[in-house]
């Protein structure tokens, strides 16, 4: 009888031992849970402008002064672009907008998407902009992954159709949500830029998957 | 997300329109409307005259020729008395066409001296829209400055402008590309014009005028291009299978379960082991 009532309060100890696991579980729950950024690489440098921000003129002045030269002439399209410290390497196609309005990424992970309404790589103006998934449907990574691996003065090379490929240096890179891409990204006018974008955790499929961009750029080797 | 994108996208596009409407348009031309200055050019649509254009008085164009539209120049706002002479006729003889325009602060507009429906000499102020067009996108203007009736205007075959009439324009947002144009009578097949290939850049403004004369079988098309209306695209979705965020998400995921692995049977073991002291 008095071991009955004895198994019908347990000690202390174990009580307390009961305690701590349940509130370890409760943390790792919480953990595993909340949206996944945690593999988010860092930022550093800062974004090119179009111009330096000493000037101070407003932009309707600076589209002038600098939109110069951004259509003289067609500019070679890009056809690939390397980043040889990451063995970053792919295939570039030209891409446009979507019906949505958000630019077309090529469906092949290994391959890279130039938005055609901006400038080119090696245009004397503005931002060239590439494209690529971090991911395909799969689940495999895909070339542009790589970017989360780039360092400041990384050398990024594009190669073009008819034309000597293009040679940039890794200035910067931020990670921004991926519904406040800075205007800047898309300028086609002010100092030359090469912006590279893909995606970026969180990921949440009820909310169109990826909810950042990760942005890398580079700007002319001189 | 998709419809979230697209308030965004038509909230800002108000907003554009807005300040546009009150202040700079960012158009190439704007550097000549930072001081409230309006961004004008002149076309030139009545067949077989040259001309001088006066404007208050002044010599604004000599020798202007049939079928010329001028570059964007910068003028002050306000109401101008414009006549146009027959070549060396000015500025004291009979004006071919006289009329006063009103030009808005800001404004990025075209003066177009044509003939009417009927065929007279007669002269419209056009103001150019120089509002952002979404990306990937590009505007295309029609304006009926010819003596000729109601016109469509096909693109590829298919109409996009229906029932225009002299000296009324319409404008759409097209897919940026180059599209082959013609105008026909309205409501028929009847080529008027063309067929004539429209090279439409993104982000740009092309507009069109049908002038001439059906009478005399001088009908033409003049385009008018007008840039740095493009806009950014509405972001970047480069991502599919989240793979590079789930490599954390299943990390962390198999180690709350493996842990409450543990503790179901570090329970069961507790378990136990009360029940042996019990019994």
């Amino acid at each position: 009888m008095r071991s009955s009532t004895g198994a019908g309060r347990p000690p202390a100890a174990a009580v307390g031992a009961a305690a701590v696991v349940a509130v370890v579980l409760a943390a790792l729950l919480v953990w595993s849970l909340r949206p996944s950024g945690t593999s988010v690489p860092s930022d550093f440098g800062t974004r090119p402008r179009a111009q330096e921000p000493v000037t101070g003129v407003s932009s309707g002045v600076l589209d002038d002064a600098s939109g110069e030269g951004k259509t003289s002439g067609p500019a070679s399209e890009p056809t690939a672009l390397r980043v040889p410290r990451v063995s970053l390497e792919a295939r570039v196609q030209d891409v446009g907008v979507r019906n949505d309005g958000t630019v077309e990424v090529p469906d092949d992970a290994e391959q890279a998407g130039w938005y055609r309404f901006g400038p080119a790589p090696g245009a004397s103006a503005g931002s060239a902009v590439l494209i690529g998934h971090v991911d395909d449907r799969t689940g495999d990574l895909g070339a542009f992954a790589k970017l989360y691996g780039v360092r400041k003065g990384d050398a990024v090379t594009v190669a073009r159709g008819d034309a000597t490929p293009v040679r940039y240096e890794v200035t910067a890179r931020e990670v921004v949500d991926k519904d406040r891409l800075p205007d800047d990204v898309f300028r086609r006018h002010g100092r030359p830029v090469l912006t590279l974008i893909t995606c970026a955790p969180p990921y949440d499929r009820e909310h169109g998957g990826y909810q950042r961009n990760l942005l890398v750029y580079a700007v002319p080797a001189g | 997300m998709t419809n979230r994108i697209r308030k965004t996208a038509a909230a800002t596009a108000g907003a554009c329109a807005l300040s546009l409407a009150v202040s700079v348009p960012a158009s190439a031309e704007s550097a000549a409307q930072e001081d409230g200055k309006a961004s004008v050019s002149v076309f030139h649509g009545v067949p077989g005259l040259t001309v001088d254009v006066f404007a208050n008085g002044n010599e604004l164009l000599p020798d202007f020729k049939p079928g010329t539209l001028t570059e964007p120049q910068p003028l002050d706002p306000g109401t101008y008395d414009i006549k146009i002479f027959p070549d060396g006729e000015g500025p004291d003889g009979t004006p071919a066409i006289q009329k006063s325009v009103d030009v808005p602060a800001g404004a990025n507009a075209t003066l177009a001296a044509h003939l009417d429906a009927q065929g007279n000499p007669t002269l419209t102020a056009f103001v150019n829209d120089t509002s952002e067009v979404p990306a990937g996108q590009a505007r295309l203007t029609v304006r009926h400055v010819a003596a000729a009736p109601a016109v469509d205007v096909r693109a590829g075959g298919k109409p996009i402008v229906r029932d225009l009439t002299n000296p009324h324009e319409k404008s759409l947002e097209v897919p940026a590309g180059t599209v082959n144009a013609d105008v026909v009578l309205a409501g028929t097949d009847t080529v008027a014009i063309g067929p004539a290939d429209l090279d439409l850049a993104e982000g740009t403004s092309t507009v069109v005028y049908a002038w001439g004369s059906a009478k005399d079988k001088n009908l033409a098309l003049k385009t008018q291009t007008i840039g740095g209306m493009n806009s950014a695209p509405n972001g970047v979705d480069a991502g599919e299978s989240g793979a590079m965020a789930s490599d954390n998400e299943s990390a962390t995921a198999w180690l709350a379960w493996s842990a409450a692995g543990a503790v179901a049977v570090a329970g069961l073991l507790a378990a136990r082991r009360m029940r042996a002291r019990g019994d």
